[in-house]
């Protein structure tokens, strides 16, 4: 274990069930040196989760306190569990199934609402813990085991979804990207609204080998990198490329959810206690109505 | 399985016949049973309402909306049921007391977090203002088709479920409370199952002036050790699951260990399923309540509960001045089914709001004789007085329901 995984994660849960080559535990230990460089207090920090092969890899394994979520839904917790618990740090990773398909709707609302999380959304680009079925982000015309003919459906970017949505940081990286992808998450975490990044990482079982017929993890780790540079080593162009690094950053320039909750809150009670005193000085006799005791 | 001793005296057996005695001061209203499901809410230190408007439920969205910002709690209006009823999960996860209303077609979407509720045992409350079905059905017109649906909250079995059923407005006040209370003591979603009638009727309510010194209502605790789960135990009053105060508790969707941790092992899993089958099952004697009229020399006993259970309780009182001699049995708790209120050896007449036949499929069960249970099935409108009298009378004198329009009899 090193010192970073000895220093934050639960040494009874790791190493995870993960299979060989697999990017989650990788980007977890960058996420830790993110919240080290922050000087993050553990107990500060809630992990929270959801369904499928990033859920299962990462859940329980934070030190401080951790919630998995039915498929999809554990911003659907968040948003709950913010207003109770409004001064604490939410990391929410989760994969592209709970993120682009199954919790897309709750994706979106946090969004809107500028819930003060951190969603990592670490993208094996398909199902893998089901056998390697394609997603919403699978590359078009790749195959899987829902897609032996290749992705036919447009997929679509979630950094694109959550900025129309309104989230005041969005960025994309990649499992080849260290140095960029702690950078990014440092950044994400110090706003005080809905920040979203979106780590592409290899799956060697599945997708790799059945889109890219390889199980050899530095070959998909390669096959992103070439994608994120548009090239390949031979110099030819790839068939699609990823932008990656911050999309849109207005980081701390709206109020956070549970702020504007707090705020309409005193301002109801100030109006509530100003009325009251004046009906006092006013009329002692007067009743202020129904809903106010 | 704990036994309970079946009082035969006309009556009430429920918490608030105490409660009532001892609140005085407050205030008489005209209101409908969403606002006395809202203030028994608040009162009970409801603080956090998510979910989605949904008619007959939508007042109590609104009323939330207004009164939790005065009391220093939160109105969410989520994207939908799913994320309503997981926001309240989270919200009490997060140390606040919470609550959520919906209809059918929005309680069909919470099945996902009852399961997640149930099993990480967090308490909260879920309103479900029953209107006819299936689907959409009719909106404004009442009905008793989630009976079986709130005890099978989710998929996979291998849990308890307690549900509770008001019949008037002032009785939604104080049966909120107490289900509040009930998922405290028990940490568990309660659901209080109501219809459209009670939601949208409007009635006599009393209100207590001071919700803070209501000493019955059971405040919220945080259990900041382990065990977080007490796996292989059916111990009430196990404080809540607090998360954001570092104690490094777990919640999952898995079966889980003491801890929380996820596992694949079939000794936790009967550990975890005992504990959530039996920390209701070894305690119905604590969660009985239940309305009764003429036991004492019975031949046939009415059965109904909700909004439903008013105009068969007049119907009863029909009957026995008619020279029939009929009783009344209302259950208010639905889950765990109260089997000892079916013990006495008579006949019974189960109506209920469906056709398909609910309640009345476990009132044979629980009856010493199921040839001796009638159905009377209605849909969509409360049974008449004179359907009710009728029906009793028919059952007294040839042991059985005569032919009335509209009303089913046929369970098979």
């Amino acid at each position: 274990m090193n010192k970073l995984a000895a220093k934050y994660l639960r040494p009874s849960q790791i190493p995870t069930k993960a299979c060989h080559g697999c990017g989650i535990g990788m980007i977890e230990n960058w996420l830790l040196q993110a919240i080290d460089e922050l000087g993050f207090k553990q107990e500060n920090v809630i992990f929270g989760t959801g369904i499928g092969c990033v859920g299962r890899q990462t859940f329980a394994t934070w030190g401080g306190d951790n919630f998995g979520a039915t498929h999809g839904r554990a911003l659907a917790v968040a948003t709950g569990l913010k207003l109770a618990q409004p001064d604490k740090k939410y990391l929410i990773v989760v994969g592209d199934g709970d993120a682009a398909s199954i919790g897309t709707s709750h994706l979106i609302h946090a969004a809107r609402r500028n819930l003060g999380v951190t969603v990592i959304c670490e993208d094996n680009m398909g199902y893998e813990s089901t056998g390697g079925q394609f997603s919403p982000t699978t590359p078009a015309n790749y195959v899987t085991n829902s897609s032996p003919y290749g992705m036919a459906e447009p997929g679509f970017d979630p950094c694109d979804v959550v900025k129309a949505a309104g989230a005041t940081f969005v960025a994309e990286t990649t499992a080849t990207q260290w140095h960029q992808t702690v950078k990014i998450v440092k950044k994400a975490l110090q706003n005080d609204g809905f920040s979203f990044v979106h780590v592409r990482f290899p799956c060697n079982e599945n997708f790799g080998a059945y889109a890219l017929g390889t199980r050899d993890t530095l070959k998909n780790l390669e096959w992103i990198y070439e994608h994120t540079q548009g090239r390949k080593p031979d110099g030819s162009e790839t068939d699609f490329t990823w932008e990656t690094g911050i999309k849109h950053d207005v980081s701390n320039s709206r109020p956070e959810f549970s702020k504007i909750m707090r705020d309409m809150n005193a301002r109801v009670r100030a109006d509530m206690a100003a009325k009251a005193a004046a009906a006092a000085g006013d009329d002692k006799t007067r009743d202020d109505g129904h809903g106010t005791h | 399985m704990a036994t309970l001793a079946v009082s035969t005296r006309d009556g009430l057996v429920a918490p608030w016949v105490e409660w009532e005695k001892r609140c005085t001061d407050g205030r008489r209203l005209l209101e409908a049973g969403t606002y006395a499901l809202t203030e028994g809410a608040i009162a009970a230190r409801c603080r956090v309402f998510a979910g989605y408007p949904i008619t007959p439920a939508t007042d109590i969205a609104e009323y939330m909306s207004k009164r939790l910002p005065q009391v220093g709690g939160y109105y969410v209006q989520s994207e939908d049921e799913l994320a309503g009823m997981h926001a309240c999960a989270g919200a009490s996860l997060g140390g606040l007391k919470a609550m959520t209303a919906t209809s059918g077609p929005g309680y069909t979407l919470m099945h996902d977090a009852y399961g997640w509720s149930i099993t990480n045992e967090i308490p909260m409350v879920v309103v479900d203002a029953m209107r006819v079905g299936p689907i959409s059905g009719i909106t404004g017109a009442p009905g008793q088709g989630e009976f079986y649906i709130a005890r099978y909250a989710s998929h996979g079995g291998n849990f308890e479920t307690i549900v509770l059923s008001p019949s008037s407005v002032q009785e939604a006040f104080w049966l909120t409370i107490d289900a509040f209370n009930l998922a405290e003591r028990f940490r568990t979603p309660v659901t209080i199952l109501t219809d459209q009638v009670i939601s949208d009727m409007w009635e006599d309510l009393f209100i207590p002036a001071d919700y803070d010194a209501l000493d019955f209502v059971i405040p919220r605790k945080h259990n900041l050790m382990m065990p977080f789960y007490p796996v292989g135990s059916a111990d009430l009053d196990v404080p809540p699951n607090l998360i954001g105060r570092g104690t490094g508790v777990c919640v999952s969707a898995y079966t889980h260990t003491e801890e929380g941790y996820d596992i694949e092992d079939m000794a936790a899993q009967w550990a975890q399923t005992y504990r959530l089958i039996n920390k209701i099952r070894h305690h119905t004697d604590q969660l009985a309540r239940y309305e009764t009229l003429g036991l004492e020399d019975a031949e046939v006993v009415a059965v109904a509960y909700g909004a439903n259970a008013r105009t068969v309780k007049t119907g009863v009182l029909e009957a026995r001045r008619r020279g029939v001699k009929a009783g009344f049995v209302r259950p208010i708790t639905l889950w765990p089914f109260l089997d000892e209120l079916y013990e006495r050896d008579c006949r019974y007449v189960v109506c209920e709001l469906n056709y398909d036949g609910q309640l009345v499929r476990e009132v044979m069960r629980a009856a010493p004789d199921k040839k001796k249970v009638h159905f009377m099935g209605k849909s969509a409108e409360l049974h008449t007085v004179a359907e009710v009298a009728a029906g009793l009378e028919g059952v007294a004198r040839s042991n059985r329901v005569p032919e009335l329009p509209y009303i089913w009899t046929e369970v098979r």
